[in-house]
């Protein structure tokens, strides 16, 4: 009976190493992205369909796909990477490791969401993602968190742990100078807390745990609307923070063609309605969405000189905060 | 040797880039400039003193409910034994991230609790001892399993003779049978300890509220935002480590120098102080850990699967199964995952029982150099957080030097799951090994049998029931692992944890909740056939 198993154990071993190598294949076109994983599917899909390449598709948050990226150096596996923070982007230009392209399809793309190097695939806002059933009255301005009625009602992503949610204080700070600080010692005055990434954040707002998030990404919440929760966004009218999700081309992929190919698919219209689809705004001013796009909305400056700046801002916001 | 190429070799590139930040480009560059700034950070204090403490602390809660369980699934088993084995493996099959987040929707200000019954219970769980609580609720078991295994395979003869000659029940437990399984006991603690400082879900969304701040969440607050910063956490985990193995020294020096011979190869029947009239009594015990450490997070999760939605609330009008077919849905996507896991975890508790069990018997014949520090690398990994195993293994693998690599292929999980989960099967079987005879193997190799014939005829057989609960757990666990999938999975590739978390990630509790039920039922009924497979050949 031993050896019996010993057998099952080998050709147990051997099945699992032989599918392991199936799974490399040379021709596919390798993209690593951030953000919604139904949307890297069905872009993948549509261009597979399109062309017959098959796209293999790595998602997982900014930070995973950058640390994964950033281990590869010395061999790299990705041609194409879809991020959720337009820093990457400029900071992997600055370092050489973009190959330029314009596609005819970014024609349609504003200015600010392009570059020679890369553009944007999508774009997602953060706003006040609010629980109508919390008998709170619904908020307008970031302010109105700091009020009584949202006294220990309110939560908001880690912005150590979410780019997004870090752009968002930048914006703020940038805009209202010192009055920024004044808005997020009163947040925290008024018992605010800080939960997690940004899916963690809505979660207790969903519950009713908290009636609403001080800035959370805006797309993942229309999906919970479209699913029949009882919450809201609200882009107050002073100013919000967009995050474009930049997509480029890495200048070591051996499928440069292919990879243009891509970029140019998901900017076709095709591509930009899926885009849409995941309640995400599209990149082209000429598409239609169901939700509220960026010509509607306050624009706060989101732009910082480098890092030494966010990290300033991260510190002495996380120092307001005692968390760490 | 393949200790080398699972343990050292991704602990030696870790460690390499701790040193040389520009390593990933291939660069030796700035050697030790990530250390001023990582060492000097002002939160430094504030993140030693949070692991330590939530590790010392789940570590003493595990004993705490584990040794007296685990004592008395021994001594005087509960009805239907092997159930509540079974029952209390479960945690086990909870991803520690499912588990957090269903306490929270179980325990939070309107929560399920307090939506059923009006109990406010949102200052207990988010605060220091309601973070050490839920850890300890996923963890006990191993102590539970340590202690329990050990008495068994100890069996009951010296406690016999302790009362032959006198002794009360209570004071043969506490002279004899308490002692002999000493080794065992702190073995648990010490995984326990590991594993509470390794854990990155619970600390990331308990801890965070109540102030706690850990080691595992700083180093993925390093990875999590641009600039990614691979050297600081290199440099957080080895402080990690430093700490596993000052762990494992106590370890040693507490139960090092006690061989205790309990098998010594003369038949010794099994048997047991029958429940009796302790029977009621046992079960109300083992039902209450049960309900609370099991019932209650798990009832939350199924409930989170069958409601419409959380904002909702609890209403019967609330109940669908949409979230289920949801999972149909994703074009096969689920179920290729399920598979994905399975045989992932499979393959892993194969390769882990199969090394573990040799590592455990080199370091016990004490036959090869240096079985001291072949026992320590065994035990590392478990206390490293996964993330950082994912990058040093993705900077070990994806070279182009290497003429074939693992990497890119689920074989790079597979490779994973065995570095992180070797300690597991070395931990249970050595301390199955200190209380074998030390005679029975020389004994055999008089008799002309070869060391492998040895091995393999008596040493295994005897310590079979640890490698087996070891394996179970290795299967239990690695069919959930998050982190290091995360990172590693190839592109186009899901685990079960990778498809739950990224539906959390969109939003989707209800959708990740019913994915975790489904390959929970399945990893459950997974081990119970083969559990039935295995009682019903030994027999």
């Amino acid at each position: 009976m031993r050896s019996g198993q010993l057998r099952k154990t080998g050709a147990l071993a051997a099945m699992i190493f032989t599918s392991a190598m199936m799974m490399n294949n040379a021709e596919a076109l390798t993209v690593y992205t951030a953000g919604p994983g139904s949307l890297a599917k069905n872009l993948a899909a549509g261009y597979e369909k399109k062309t017959g390449v098959k796209v293999n598709i790595f998602q997982a948050t900014t930070g995973k796909v950058m640390a994964r990226l950033e281990a590869e150096q010395a061999n790299p596996q990705a041609d194409i990477l879809i991020s959720a923070s337009w820093d990457t982007a400029e900071d992997l230009q600055q370092r050489g490791w973009l190959m330029p392209y314009q596609s005819p399809n970014a024609a349609h793309v504003p200015e600010r969401f392009k570059t020679a190097d890369y553009v944007a695939q999508g774009i997602s806002a953060l706003g006040i993602v609010w629980n109508s059933n919390s008998g709170t009255p619904e908020p307008k301005e970031w302010r109105d968190l700091t009020r009584a009625p949202f006294k220990d009602k309110v939560t908001t992503p880690d912005p150590a742990l979410s780019g997004a949610s870090l752009d968002l204080l930048i914006g703020l700070q940038n805009s209202l100078g010192d009055r920024a600080w004044t808005l997020f010692s009163d947040l925290k005055a008024n018992g605010m807390v800080i939960s997690g990434p940004n899916a963690q954040a809505v979660m207790p707002v969903l519950q009713g745990a908290k009636a609403a998030v001080f800035g959370a990404v805006d797309y993942v919440t229309y999906n919970n609307i479209a699913n029949g929760e009882a919450v809201k966004v609200i882009f107050p009218a002073s100013g919000t923070v967009v995050a474009p999700r930049p997509m480029m081309i890495l200048k070591s992929t051996p499928h440069a063609e292919q990879a243009k190919a891509f970029i140019d698919y998901v900017l076709s219209a095709e591509g930009q309605q899926q885009v849409a689809d995941a309640w995400l705004m599209p990149a082209r001013s000429d598409i239609q969405a169901k939700r509220p796009l960026f010509s509607d909305l306050k624009i706060l400056p989101a732009k910082s000189d480098g890092t030494s700046e966010r990290a300033g801002i991260l510190q002495r916001f996380n120092a307001l905060f005692n968390t760490h | 040797m393949l200790l080398t190429l699972l343990v050292a070799l991704p602990l030696l590139f870790i460690f390499l880039q701790a040193l040389f930040p520009a390593l990933g480009e291939g660069s030796l560059r700035g050697i030790l400039s990530a250390f001023p700034a990582t060492l000097q950070d002002p939160r430094l204090p504030t993140l030693l003193f949070g692991t330590l403490s939530s590790g010392v602390g789940v570590a003493a809660m595990s004993l705490l409910i584990g040794v007296p369980l685990g004592a008395l699934r021994a001594q005087m088993p509960p009805p239907a034994a092997r159930l509540w084995d079974i029952l209390f493996l479960i945690p086990f099959l909870t991803p520690p991230y499912i588990s957090a987040l269903s306490w929270m929707l179980a325990l939070q200000e309107n929560g399920y609790l307090q939506q059923l019954t009006g109990l406010e219970t949102n200052n207990i769980l988010f605060s220091r001892i309601g973070m050490v609580l839920v850890m300890t609720f996923n963890i006990f078991p191993v102590v539970y399993f340590a202690v329990s295994r050990s008495m068994l395979a100890g069996g009951q003869r010296l406690a016999d003779v302790a009362r032959v000659h006198g002794a009360t029940p209570w004071r043969a437990f506490w002279h004899i049978t308490l002692p002999m399984s000493l080794p065992a006991l702190v073995a648990g603690a010490l995984l326990a300890f590991t594993l509470a400082v390794e854990e990155y879900g619970v600390p990331a969304a308990i801890g965070s509220r109540a102030g706690v701040s850990v080691l595992t969440v700083a180093i993925e607050e390093k990875l999590a935002d641009w600039p990614i910063d691979l050297s600081g956490a290199s440099i957080l985990s080895l402080l990690l480590m430093l700490m596993a193995l000052a762990a494992f020294m106590l370890q040693r020096r507490l139960t090092g120098q006690q061989d205790v011979t309990v098998i010594t190869g003369k038949p010794m029947p099994q048997q047991h102080v029958g429940g009796g009239r302790w029977r009621i009594p046992l079960l109300l015990i083992f039902s209450a850990v049960a309900l609370i450490t099991l019932v209650l997070p798990i009832a939350s999760m199924m409930i989170t699967a069958f409601l419409a939605t959380l904002s909702g609330g609890l209403h019967l009008s609330q109940l669908t199964l949409r979230h289920f077919s949801a999972l149909f849905a994703w074009r096969g996507e689920a179920l290729s995952a399920l598979g994905t896991s399975l045989s992932l975890a499979l393959g892993a508790a194969i390769i882990t029982g199969f090394l573990g069990l040799l590592i455990a018997w080199m370091v016990a014949e004490k036959k090869v150099r240096g079985v001291a520090s072949i026992d320590a690398l065994a035990l590392l990994p478990a206390a490293l957080p996964g993330v950082v195993i994912g990058v040093g293994l993705i900077l070990l693998w994806n070279r182009p030097f290497w003429p074939i690599s693992p990497y890119n292929s689920g074989l790079i999980l597979l490779l994973s799951y065995c570095c992180l989960f070797l300690p597991w099967p070395v931990r249970y079987v050595s301390s199955a090994l200190k209380q074998l005879g030390a005679t029975l193997a020389p004994a055999a190799r008089v008799h002309g049998a070869s060391a492998s014939q040895a091995l393999r005829l008596i040493i295994l057989p005897l310590v079979f029931p640890s490698l087996l609960a070891s394996m179970m757990m290795v299967f239990a666990v690695a069919s959930r692992e998050l982190v290091t999938s995360l990172l590693l999975a190839p592109a186009g590739t899901q685990t079960v944890s990778i498809f739950i978390w990224r539906q959390f990630e969109q939003g989707s509790v209800g959708q990740g909740m019913a994915m975790a039920c489904l390959a929970m039922a399945i990893s459950l009924s997974v081990m119970l056939l083969a559990l039935a497979l295995l009682t019903r050949s030994t027999r």
